[in-house]
């Protein structure tokens, strides 16, 4: 257990360390001057020069690569152009409304997903796996941000339910979370698509073992079959599942977050991106895929405990 | 003779109807078809020139003259999207383009070629994994700009690291086989035994990602434009016509509508050409039924 719980730990520190690395080139891949990409085409010289000095642009590559990785590393990821706030800070004060979203979002489509899963494996075939199959289709097919717009007109503006604002400013935590709803709705409707889709073929993978079929000739209740069998053995893959619609719905949150207005890492990075704040998108997309790992990583070890075949290799 | 022909004759016409039978792969493939089409003939069937704006005649509603009406600056909606259908599919085709070729030899490489190579071409694509693909693609078209060649380079380098790993543990796969040996035996080297056997083998699964990619690509682009940050306007995309048609969403519902299920269309088409040819190419795939990305 313990050299499983070191690999992971290598595998937490590679990763993250290549994470720190990809977002110091994107800052690279910004064609010409990073300076005059900032500042727009009519910055003067001064300006450009101090500029470049205060990002360090006028040192080499590697002299630079090696302070970016030593800043970020103690946590100083610079400063925002436009507030001139550290970065981290801005983008740690937006992080809780994200996480707000995506946990209840993710929770929504887990309890909608999963169980639509197994009952479409179960009922493979029948019209109820058809009729779940298609919605998940529709789920993964329609654009997650025109959902959202979608939900807006019916649900904010034709029937009145839900507040079209996907927050708001004042209010106890019941207001917070009446406002959260409607988001949460349309982002863990969109999920569950994925989950229901995944999750029915890690039952249909284990209904289809030999031990299963064993079973059934034995008699054994179809009932029993599924729930003390095949539940349980298709636990870990939709564990997995939801690990990687994790990662998935990252993406998702930031278009959602734009559609109900709702403050939040994703918004926060449009609006530096749309201002040319370019430390403050480096440290956004750098804390962003940080927490996918760390979370990623963080399943790693729990399937290693449930699972203890996982622990070889 | 004939018998050895007849024989050849019915395995080519099982092996047609595999793919005829699949109802859900051939609605696909004529949905696919059909948008092809739309996107070749734009300039024939658009009714109208998309970017023509006309102040006297804002916000029409559908008429016969203007089959979706007009948006906020007299332009036709049916026709924008009409010529939308062009750039998404562009980017979609792109996108598969490349990171097919660049998935498949990186991936191949990584498979055959074992230790160190493979080793640091896992660990940086394991990097690229970690990111959610749609932030990756935001931060690159931030990074290079708004452009429609820069949309397809931050999805291909979003979604390219997935048709690698699926191709290399496909070569793992493949490398101990008998066959292969062989063909070391004999002496053929080891690209020609790459091109020649393995990528032929490794094709079916790898064809299967693609079509996903291709799918997620056109979202990931239309989600781009919503933002703002995709091809820039005036220039006729879906994501454009329902970023224009958000801010009217109560009044002119229609816009947004519209375009959103041009999108859902595309990418339904997709999703079941991919999940046809995951049941028909590559039956050891079947069980794998969702989406990775």
């Amino acid at each position: 257990m313990l050299d499983y719980l070191g690999r992971c730990l290598v595998q937490l520190v590679v990763t993250l360390l290549g994470v720190v690395t990809v977002a110091f080139f994107l800052m690279r891949a910004v064609p010409g001057d990073p300076a005059q990409y900032m500042l727009g085409d009519y910055a003067t010289k001064e300006a450009l020069a101090v500029l470049r000095e205060q990002l360090g642009l006028d040192l080499p590559v590697y002299q630079q690569y090696l302070l970016f990785m030593q800043r970020a590393l103690t946590g100083d990821l610079g400063s925002s152009v436009v507030t001139g706030q550290p970065a981290m800070t801005e983008i740690m004060d937006s992080l809780p409304a994200s996480a707000a979203l995506a946990v209840t979002g993710l929770l929504i489509a887990i309890a909608i997903g999963v169980p639509l899963g197994i009952i479409s494996a179960v009922r493979q075939g029948t019209w109820v796996d058809v009729a779940v199959m298609m919605g998940a289709l529709a789920g993964i097919s329609f654009p997650v941000f025109w959902l959202g717009l979608v939900a807006i007109l019916v649900f904010a503006h034709k029937l009145s339910i839900f507040p079209a604002l996907g927050a708001s400013t004042s209010g106890g935590l019941l207001t917070q979370l009446y406002y959260l709803m409607l988001p949460a709705i349309v982002f863990g409707f969109s999920v569950a698509a994925y989950i229901a889709r995944l999750t029915r073929s890690a039952m249909l993978e284990v209904l289809g073992q030999d031990y299963v079929r064993v079973a059934r000739a034995m008699g054994i209740r179809e009932s029993r079959i599924i729930g003390r069998l095949a539940l349980r053995n298709a636990l870990i893959p939709i564990l997995a599942v939801i690990g990687v619609t994790f990662t998935l719905a990252f993406g998702n949150a930031i278009l959602i977050e734009v559609v109900f207005s709702r403050p939040g890492v994703g918004s926060t990075l449009l609006k530096a991106i749309l201002a040319r704040d370019y430390q403050l998108v480096q440290a956004g997309v750098l804390v962003l895929a940080a927490v996918v790992v760390v979370v990623n990583v963080s399943l790693d070890v729990i399937y290693g405990f449930i699972d203890p075949r996982l622990r070889v290799t | 003779m004939t018998a050895q022909s007849d024989i050849q004759r019915k395995r080519r016409r099982n092996a047609i109807a595999r793919y005829t039978r699949h109802p859900g792969l051939m609605i696909g493939c004529c949905i696919l078809l059909l948008l092809v089409l739309i996107a070749l003939a734009a300039p024939l069937i658009s009714p109208h020139n998309p970017l023509k704006t006309d102040l006297t005649n804002t916000l029409a509603p559908s008429s016969t003259t203007y089959w979706l009406g007009t948006d906020q600056y007299g332009r036709d909606i049916a026709s924008r999207l009409i010529w939308g259908t062009q750039v998404s599919l562009k980017v979609a085709l792109s996108v598969v383009t490349i990171s097919l070729v660049l998935g498949t030899l990186i991936g191949a490489i990584a498979g055959f070629a074992g230790g160190w190579t493979e080793r640091i071409i896992v660990v940086c694509n394991d990097v690229l994994l970690a990111f959610p693909g749609f932030l990756l693609a935001l931060a690159i078209v931030a990074a290079r700009g708004s452009t429609l060649e820069s949309v397809i380079i931050a999805v291909a380098i979003a979604f390219t690291p997935r048709v690698i790993s699926v191709m290399r543990s496909v070569v793992l796969t493949i490398r101990p086989r008998l066959f292969i040996e062989a063909s070391h035996a004999i002496g053929m080297s080891t690209t020609r035994i790459l091109l020649r056997h393995v990528v032929p083998n490794a094709l079916p699964p790898v064809i299967v990602v693609a079509t996903v990619s291709a799918a997620t690509a056109i979202l990931a682009e239309a989600g781009l434009s919503f933002l703002g940050l995709g091809v820039q306007p005036p220039t006729p995309t879906w994501g454009n016509v329902i970023s224009d048609g958000n801010s009217l969403i109560t009044t002119n519902p229609l816009i947004s509508l519209s375009a959103g299920l041009c999108i859902a269309v595309a990418v339904v088409a997709l999703n079941l050409l991919g999940d046809g040819l995951r049941d028909t190419l590559d039956p050891q795939m079947r069980r794998q039924t969702g989406r990775l990305i």
